[in-house]
C-alpha cells in the first residue's frame, strides 16, 4: 500500500530525513517510533503531499506520491498533530466544508454518523474554540475519516491528551483497523506504539534504525529487562533472552534493581543510548 | 467545475460570522469614514475639482481605496495566518481539488469582502452627493480592482514568511497607492518625479476608470492595463501553490 525508498529531506543545513526506506501492507497500523525532532513529521508531511523531498521516491497504492499527488489526495486522510480545524466555525461546518471539498455523496448523513461515533453529535452547532483539546482532537478524527480513506495518517494523535480520553481515541483507532484501512501513525508515546501497532519503524535523527513487530523488535534485544540506577546517578538497562538469565544477573547486583517485561523505549535505549522524549 | 466553491463558502461563513462581531465592521471601516468626514466633509467643502464639487470627486477615489484594502488585506491575512499559525490551508490543500480551485475560491471571497466594504462608502456617497451615480466604467474598475488586489492579497499570504510581513507589504505598497494614485487629488497634479511610479501602480487606472461617466478610449487602456495586472498575479499566485512545500 505504501513503499517509500531513499527518502531525504534536508531543511538548510540540517538532514531531517536520511535514507529512510520501508513498505506498509495493505490493512496494517505502521507506527513511526521517535524522539522529538526525529523526523516523524516531515515524512508525514512528505507521504500526504504536503513536502517535496530532496530525493528518494514515495507510493501509495502505486501513485508516485510527487507526480500523482492529485491521485493521492483522492485516498487519503490526515489528522495532523497541530489542531487544524477553523476555530471561528461550528463543528458541523468543520465537517461540511471538509466533506465539500473532498466531494462526498450523502453528506449529512456521513456527518451524523462519524460524529456520533467520535461523541460529538450533541456539540455539532458548538464553536469548534468552545471545545475542550480532546474533543477537538476527536473531531479532526471524524474529520479524516469523513471522505472514508483507503490510509489514513496519524501524526501524533493523542498528543497533549490525557490518559482516560488517550484510550477512548485507541479504541477509535482500533475501530477503524477494523474497517480493513492502513493506518500510518507516528507517535512518541511508547505504549501507543505497543498498545496500537502491528508493526512500528524506530526513527532517531532522520534515519530508521529498527523495523519490525513489537514482538520481534524485543526478541532481537531480549524480553526481559534490568533496569537500576548505578552510583554515579546514571540509569542502566541491560537486556536478557529469559527471566532466568535476567534474575541471574540481578542476583550478582549489589543496587537495587527493576525486573520487568522490555519496552520499545529500551529497543530505542539500547540502539541509540538515548531516551524518547 | 465548481470545485472552488467550498474554498469560498468556507470564507463566507468566516465572514459573516466576524461580521456579527460590531467592533470588526467598524474597524474595518474607521479610515475611510475617517477620511471621508476630514477630506470630504471638512476640507472639501472648500475646493472644486474638475468643476464639480471635491466630495463628487473624492467618493469614487474613496470606494477604489476601500475595495483595494479589504480585498488585499482579508486574503493576505488570512492566508499567511491560515498557512503558518493554524494551518487550515493545509485542508484546502490536501483536498482533491485543483490549485486553481483554490486560488478562485480565495480571490472571489476577497473581491466580497472588498465590494461589501465598497458597497458601504457607495451608501454614503448616494446620501451625501445627491450626483453620484454609478457608470459601466466605474462597476468595471471596482470588479477588476477587487479582483486585482485580492490575487495580490493571495501571492502575499502565500509568500511571506510571517504575519509582520504581510504588514510591511501594506504600509510600503498598499498605503502609498492609496494615496498617490489619484483617490484624493487628480495624477496630473502629482509632482513630476513621482509620475513615472505612479503610472506604474495599478490603483492609478482604477481610479482614473472609475471616474470615467462613459466609456472612452481611455477607459479601454485602463481596463486592459487592469486586466494584465489581474492576469500576471493570478498567474503568480499559482505557480506559489504548485510549487508549494512546507
Amino acid at each position: 500500500m505504501i513503499k517509500v525508498e531513499g527518502l531525504v529531506k534536508y531543511y538548510g543545513k540540517v538532514k531531517a530525513v536520511d535514507g529512510v526506506s520501508f513498505e506498509i501492507k495493505s490493512g496494517e497500523i505502521f507506527g513511526l517510533l521517535g524522539p522529538n525532532g526525529a523526523g516523524k513529521t516531515t515524512i508525514v508531511k512528505i507521504l500526504t503531499t504536503l513536502t517535496k523531498p530532496d530525493a528518494g521516491r514515495c507510493f501509495i497504492n502505486g501513485f508516485d506520491v510527487i507526480e500523482k499527488a492529485y491521485e493521492i489526495k483522492k485516498f487519503i486522510g490526515v489528522v495532523p498533530q497541530e489542531n487544524n480545524l477553523d476555530r471561528d466555525l461550528t463543528v458541523y461546518e468543520n465537517m461540511f466544508i471538509y466533506g465539500k471539498l473532498h466531494k462526498i455523496s450523502q453528506l449529512k448523513e456521513k456527518i451524523k454518523d462519524l460524529l456520533e461515533n467520535v461523541g460529538l453529535w450533541e456539540r455539532k452547532d458548538a464553536l469548534v474554540s468552545k471545545l475542550s483539546g480532546g474533543m477537538q482532537r476527536r473531531l479532526l478524527l471524524a474529520r479524516a475519516l469523513l471522505s472514508d480513506p483507503q490510509v489514513l495518517f496519524l501524526d501524533e494523535p493523542s498528543i497533549g491528551l490525557d490518559p482516560q480520553i488517550r484510550r477512548h481515541l485507541w479504541e477509535i483507532i482500533k475501530r477503524i483497523k477494523k474497517q480493513n484501512k492502513t493506518v500510518f501513525l507516528t507517535t512518541h508515546y511508547i505504549e501507543e506504539a505497543e498498545a496500537l501497532c502491528d508493526r512500528v519503524g524506530i526513527l532517531s535523527k532522520g534515519r530508521l534504525i529498527a523495523l519490525g513487530t513489537p514482538s520481534a523488535l524485543k526478541q532481537s534485544v531480549g524480553l526481559f529487562t534490568v533496569e537500576y540506577t548505578d552510583k554515579e546517578g546514571r540509569l542502566k538497562l541491560w537486556t536478557f533472552k529469559t527471566k532466568e538469565e535476567a534474575y541471574e544477573f540481578a542476583k550478582k547486583n549489589e543496587l537495587p534493581v527493576i525486573i520487568r517485561e522490555t519496552n520499545l523505549e529500551d529497543i530505542f535505549i539500547k540502539l541509540t543510548g538515548e531516551r524518547i522524549e | 467545475m465548481m470545485d472552488w466553491y467550498p474554498v469560498f463558502l468556507r470564507e463566507l461563513l468566516i465572514f459573516r460570522r466576524r461580521l456579527l462581531k460590531f467592533g470588526y465592521l467598524l474597524s474595518a471601516m474607521m479610515l475611510p469614514i475617517i477620511y471621508f468626514i476630514v477630506f470630504g466633509l471638512g476640507l472639501g467643502r472648500m475646493v472644486q475639482m474638475e468643476g464639480k464639487s471635491y466630495l463628487g470627486f473624492l467618493i469614487p477615489g474613496l470606494v477604489a481605496m476601500t475595495s483595494m484594502t479589504n480585498s488585499y488585506t482579508w486574503i493576505a491575512n488570512s492566508i499567511n495566518l491560515n498557512r503558518l499559525y493554524f494551518k487550515t490551508f493545509q485542508v484546502l490543500y490536501l483536498a482533491p481539488i485543483s490549485y486553481s480551485a483554490i486560488i478562485i475560491g480565495e480571490v472571489l471571497a476577497g473581491m466580497l469582502k472588498g465590494l461589501f466594504a465598497a458597497s458601504l462608502i457607495i451608501v454614503v456617497g448616494f446620501l451625501t452627493y445627491p450626483n453620484f451615480g454609478l457608470s459601466i466604467p466605474f462597476l468595471l474598475a471596482l470588479l477588476l480592482n477587487c479582483f486585482l488586489f485580492a490575487s495580490l492579497g493571495f501571492l502575499v499570504g502565500m509568500s511571506a514568511k510571517g504575519h509582520e510581513e504581510t504588514a510591511t507589504y501594506f504600509n510600503f505598497f498598499i498605503l502609498p497607492m492609496g494615496f498617490f494614485c489619484g483617490t484624493f487629488f487628480p495624477i496630473e497634479r502629482i509632482p513630476e518625479f513621482l509620475k513615472p511610479v505612479v503610472f506604474v501602480l495599478p490603483l492609478t487606472y482604477t481610479n482614473i476608470l472609475i471616474r470615467k461617466e462613459t466609456f472612452d478610449t481611455w477607459s479601454l487602456g485602463c481596463v486592459l492595463v487592469l486586466v494584465f495586472y489581474c492576469v500576471i498575479l493570478f498567474g503568480l499566485g499559482f505557480r506559489v501553490i504548485k510549487n508549494y512545500s512546507e
